[in-house]
């Protein structure tokens, strides 16, 4: 017997969030490619914590930002969602064109365009 | 409607062949000098579980893919399968990741490959590698999503077409980013080893 499904909140919540994680990554590393002292800005947030950090190099602090949006937004998104049925095909529509854009964002022409050359 | 009753699978053939490969293994291992394979590089064995890993994430990646096609038109059976290998992908793609990591100070290390890309072949750090580093890391979020709404929703999954759609997309997405990340990086060691 298949079970009654349950709210689809959570679901929905855990998908919006890898969504904007990824778009949060793409956005700090155009914004690190256009200003050199945000880039030094976002290394020493790695450093603070990564192990080895000093050798990744800004990647670090990118991953970072990477990681407290995404588990931070899921945490709120969860807490917010988890009770409540909610359009997929909206959300999870949502969550497609954010990962598309990230994905666009993270091709290296595209800032070498943003940066003018 | 009547059906046959399930019977009980026999593991004696799966656990003869696995015996088998074993006893293989560790004769290879025992008879040849295995390490040399590695290179002589300080970063050999963190390099060379972050290629494995990424090996094995492939395998796992792929099948998953095909199981995801199957959920997408809702012509999937093994609901449990697709659940084991969505939390394997999902372990998998934060090793590769956590080995990526490690060797990646080689990489920018001073007379490591980055320098001699920059210096020789500037594009292939400039575009290629700069993105295979970042779309790499797409693998992790988009997995470990998928596997928690896999498990969260369980068998009931089949009954919600959107949602199963959704998760099913999130699965091949990440086995496509998996893919660019897996086929740019062997491509750059093969240039230029770490």
């Amino acid at each position: 017997m298949v079970p009654a499904p349950r709210p689809s909140g959570a679901s929905v919540a855990a998908l919006l969030a890898a969504a904007i994680g990824l778009l949060v990554l793409a956005l700090v590393q155009v914004a690190t490619e256009l200003n050199a002292s945000f880039k030094d800005s976002v290394f020493a947030v790695g450093k603070a914590w990564i192990p080895g950090a000093a050798g990744i190099g800004p990647y670090s602090g990118k991953e970072t930002f990477m990681l407290v949006a995404w588990l931070g937004s899921w945490a709120v998104l969860h807490g917010v969602l988890r009770r409540k049925e909610v359009d997929v095909r909206t959300w999870g529509g949502v969550a497609f064109v954010a990962l598309a854009l990230a994905t666009l964002l993270m091709w290296p022409p595209v800032w070498h365009v943003l940066k003018g050359g | 409607m009547g059906s046959e009753p399930r019977t009980r699978t026999d593991w004696t053939l799966a656990y003869v062949l696995a015996a088998a490969v074993g006893a293989v293994a560790l004769l290879a291992l025992a008879t040849a000098p295995v390490a040399a394979l590695l290179g002589d590089s300080s970063y050999a064995i963190p390099s060379s579980l972050h290629g494995v890993a990424a090996i094995v994430y492939v395998i796992v990646g792929t099948v998953t893919a095909y199981l995801a096609w199957h959920l997408y038109r809702g012509t999937l059976e093994a609901y449990r399968d697709l659940r084991i290998l969505g939390l394997l992908g999902a372990f998998f793609s934060l090793v590769t990741v956590l080995f990526g990591n490690w060797i990646y100070i080689y990489y920018r290390a001073t007379g490591g490959p980055r320098s001699y890309f920059l210096e020789a072949n500037a594009p292939i750090h400039e575009i290629f590698f700069e993105f295979k580093e970042f779309i790499a890391l797409f693998t992790l979020p988009v997995s470990v999503a998928s596997a928690y709404i896999l498990w969260h929703e369980g068998d009931a999954l089949r009954d919600r077409p959107h949602l199963r759609q959704a998760v099913a997309v999130a699965l091949i997405l990440a086995w496509a980013y998996l893919m660019l990340a897996f086929g740019l990086g062997a491509a750059i060691t093969k240039l230029r080893s770490v």
